[in-house]
């Protein structure tokens, strides 16, 4: 309160800047991945088509190894990583089971339009023990998204296809609106993936699942178009402060 | 690929109505969309055997059982003494041909087929290909029709380099490059084997005589081929996805009752060429496994009903059928039994991963935070570039010429940055990016960078307001714990850039391996913790300020008006801060002054629309004694 012989000058507010809001949800999965013993590790985002696609049984002729949907640096010799599998790969290779890891990234894909970026980020984890189930890849599923969209999401399981796991699934969450929206993808690692990184795939068996930051934060704050958070623009990073 | 509902019901034992079909299909992980009664599916790129009504029927065993298969012509048929010549037999293992001459014209489609072209939306072209487009929608295996009478010397099938032009019967010429599976005849090349004809033989609506060639070709010398030439051909997505590669008699014999059903049919001749003996693939019974891998409690009683239901034959191993490529494994078998199951039918069992996870700060988060402190934004940019540097990594295959080298420094990235919010009317910047670039160093090097760049106001408050972001701030901020500069500020010139700014720009880069374990320790705090706020969309109109400054000569008021000012509302008010503030004790007066940044979300904001919110904000405080605006 001033007063005639006291004025107080206006409070200054103090100009508080913002995280980039994909790594506020970055860090908020790995954050929860770390709660659940998932443990971070890092790779480079330039790779070899051997790590990138070769060790995950991505077949060579695989249509996303082809030029219209990978990127490929220095006449071939390396290739811009189309997911952060190639950092658990590497992980794996120098590890002995049990261990869970979580990658995070950029990944880049040949795409440029309104709904895909050439960049974009992922959150992948994987689990490698002994007796590792479908059964219990649901219930890590659940706890994740539990953590994300709260214990009432409901949500939905469906069959889908990736080389590196078999089963292999797709999971929706039911939105407000009633519509089934795609989540992550997940799956019992193929063991042919388990072979590549000398893991005995009789004795150990694993469980993997890969998330589209972007997606999550478009779902969770409401941006409909996935060029605003490369756009730079402050009034856009200011609201998440 | 589509479908017309009805036409998948005939190939079903029940009739489901549209919901329980879809439902179905859901969980057995064919995805799609219900127009009406038209199904667009999106299936798994391992599931080739699913596209035709066939395919999607197999699937649909368990739930709906099987209707009575097609029709096919069980006639005997003459041998065709064909003049063909496989060299390829590795690219091209089976393949038949049947020719098939008709008598006059055809009769009107019958119902099943005419539904086919109106409710999809395929166009008609002649009586032979309508046949062969419809058979590849029924049964999921392309055929190709050649008009007999243009095949008049040895037909050629081969794998091999092209280097020459060739007109698809839909009369494009492409120009093929590299490897490619073709039909020749005389050295003129006549069809792109499993992608398209060509036009030269391409049977016409006066056809009375066609040759069916219907072929296996190997899935990897067919990919990429839709891309590579521009084309979009339904054959090549099937061949590229694998088709049975026992199919090829029946379903000629298919494409015969067809023709039948519309024409009399004047001869028929047909033969085979058997490259290769098809093995079928085996997996041994092992039910304890499938039930480790899902985790259920399968019995074997209905584990090998479920596999019988999807054409799976058991004898002391499992026979997998000649359609589904895609299974070899005891994992692929699980995924099986857990689709029939469905997946949301599996039961969850706790997962505890005992590993205690260190989750101690690094460097990076430390300065993130207190840069964010000091009211940096972070941004993340594309690591695309044109400029080439002597170490850049080059994109052989960019998007666009102007990104076809990575980035080897965040500099320019966060300088376009600056420029772009300079643009937005932004008049105090500060922005950092913490990302890898790089190198070519006779390998590949990486580095791990933390960019800073400033420009403008310092601060939008009566403190700050008119000093600016310089040398000595960035240097406060960021060198105050060392003796001798750790980041090293440079001025950016603008005198190469297309901006009429005068505010100088301040720039530093660091190597974020290079900075000291300790700095900024006392910043380290819990993260990973969010505020999901909803955003509201940023208005793409431009802002207009209007500033004021408040005369108080009674100072009983003066915490009104800042009260006031610090919970202003206005539809069209963006911000608005106190960039003045001066006490003149001898006067007894005390001055404010405010600025308003109004932007609309709709519109660019009229002179007039900002006066009447001018006025709506400034009212409660002129109607008060002792508070005036000087000037107003």
């Amino acid at each position: 309160m001033s007063n005639k012989d006291n004025i107080e000058p206006p409070l200054i507010k103090n100009e508080v800047g913002s995280l980039h809001p994909i790594n506020q949800v970055n860090d908020f999965l790995l954050n929860v991945l770390a709660d659940l013993g998932f443990q971070k590790v890092d790779g480079p985002e330039i790779e070899s088509e051997e790590f990138n696609f070769d060790m995950l049984n991505i077949k060579k002729s695989h249509p996303a190894r082809q030029m219209h949907d990978t990127f490929y640096v220095n006449n071939k010799s390396g290739v811009l990583r189309t997911h952060t599998s190639p950092v658990q790969i590497r992980s794996m290779l120098e590890s002995k089971p049990p261990f869970a890891f979580t990658s995070a990234g950029k990944v880049y894909r040949k795409d440029d339009d309104a709904t895909h970026l050439p960049m974009f980020h992922q959150v992948e984890g994987i689990y490698i023990d002994e007796n590792v189930t479908f059964s219990n890849l649901k219930d890590l599923i659940h706890q994740i998204l539990h953590n994300l969209f709260g214990k009432d999401v409901e949500v939905r399981f469906r069959p889908s296809y990736f080389p590196f796991t078999e089963p292999s699934a797709e999971v929706d969450i039911l939105s407000d609106t009633g519509k089934w929206l795609e989540i992550l993808g997940c799956g019992i690692v193929n063991p042919i993936v388990l072979e590549n990184c000398n893991i005995n795939s009789e004795k150990y068996s694993g469980l993997a699942f890969g998330l589209g930051v972007e997606r999550i934060a478009m779902l969770k704050y409401g941006v409909n178009d996935i060029r605003d958070f490369y756009k730079s623009n402050l009034d856009f990073l200011g609201q998440f402060k | 690929m589509k479908f017309i509902y009805q036409d998948l019901l005939n190939f079903l034992a029940k009739k489901p109505p549209k919901e329980l079909l879809s439902e179905k299909l859901f969980q057995l992980g064919h995805e799609h969309e219900i127009n009406g009664d038209i199904f667009e599916m999106e299936l798994t790129p391992n599931r080739g055997d699913c596209l035709s009504l066939n395919g999607l029927a197999r699937d649909l065993n368990i739930f709906f059982g099987k209707a009575e298969p097609v029709k096919i012509y069980n006639g005997d048929i003459e041998l065709h003494h064909l003049n063909f010549k496989n060299l390829s037999p590795y690219v091209c293992p089976k393949i038949s041909f049947l020719e098939i001459e008709i008598d006059g014209n055809p009769n009107p489609y019958k119902p099943y087929l005419e539904n086919y072209f109106s409710l999809l939306g395929t166009n008609k072209t002649n009586f032979f290909t309508d046949i062969s487009n419809y058979i590849s929608y029924e049964l999921g295996q392309p055929t190709h029709c050649f008009d007999a009478n243009t095949i008049n010397h040895q037909l050629i099938f081969e794998n091999k380099d092209c280097d020459q032009s060739f007109k698809t019967l839909l009369g494009s010429e492409i120009k093929l490059k590299g490897h490619n599976a073709i039909f020749s005849v005389n050295k003129e090349i006549i069809s792109l084997a499993g992608v398209m004809g060509g036009m030269s033989t391409s049977c016409s609506t006066k056809t009375r005589k066609a040759l069916v060639e219907c072929a296996f070709f190997l899935p990897e010398s067919i990919i990429g081929k839709n891309v590579k030439y521009n084309l979009n051909s339904d054959a090549a997505h099937k061949f590229e996805r694998g088709v049975d590669i026992q199919a090829q008699e029946k379903v000629l014999r298919r494409f015969i009752e067809i023709v039948r059903d519309h024409s009399s049919i004047k001869h028929i001749k047909i033969k085979s060429f058997d490259e290769r003996q098809f093995k079928k693939d085996t997996i041994p019974i092992d039910l304890e496994k499938i039930n480790k891998i899902l985790g259920t409690d399968l019995e074997e009683k209905e584990y090998l009903r479920y596999l019988s239901k999807l054409d799976f034959r058991t004898e002391n191993e499992i026979i997998v059928p000649s359609h589904r490529h895609d299974v070899k494994t005891q994992n692929d078998l699980a995924e099986e039994i857990a689709r029939i199951i469905g997946y949301d039918n599996i039961k969850s069992k706790p997962l505890k991963i005992l590993k205690k996870v260190d989750k101690s700060f690094i460097n990076i988060h430390r300065i993130k935070n207190y840069l964010i402190d000091n009211g940096f934004s972070e941004v993340i940019n594309f690591p695309f570039t044109k400029n080439k540097e002597k170490k850049s990594i080059s994109i052989d295959n960019p998007l666009d010429s102007n990104r076809n080298q990575l980035r080897t420094s965040l500099k320019d990235s966060l300088l376009q940055n600056l420029l772009y919010n300079e643009r937005r009317q932004k008049d105090s910047i500060k922005l950092f990016e913490i990302s890898d670039v790089y190198f070519n160093n006779n390998k590949i090097n990486q580095e791990s960078r933390l960019g800073v760049i400033t420009s403008g106001k310092r601060g939008n408050n009566y403190l700050d307001f008119s000093k600016k972001l310089d040398e000595s701030y960035l240097n406060n901020i960021l060198n105050q714990d060392f003796d001798n500069p750790f980041f090293i500020i440079e001025e950016i010139s603008r005198a190469n850039l297309k901006t009429k700014k005068r505010d100088k720009i301040f720039y530093t880069e660091i190597l974020i391996d290079k900075m000291p374990e300790n700095l900024f320790k006392e910043f380290d705090r819990s993260y990973g913790q969010i505020n999901f706020i909803k955003y509201q969309k940023v208005s793409e109109f431009p802002s207009s300020t209007r500033d004021f400054s408040f005369s108080i000569k009674d100072s009983k008021k003066y915490d009104a008006v800042i009260n006031y000012l610090s919970d202003l509302n206005d539809e069209n008010l963006k911000d608005s801060f106190i960039f003045d503030f001066y006490e003149n004790k001898k006067l007894d007066e005390i001055k404010v002054g405010i600025r308003f940044i109004f932007q609309s979300n709709s519109n660019t904001l009229s002179d007039e629309e900002i006066q009447q919110s001018v006025n709506k904000l400034l009212k409660p405080i002129i109607d008060l004694d002792g508070v005036s605006i000087p000037g107003l």
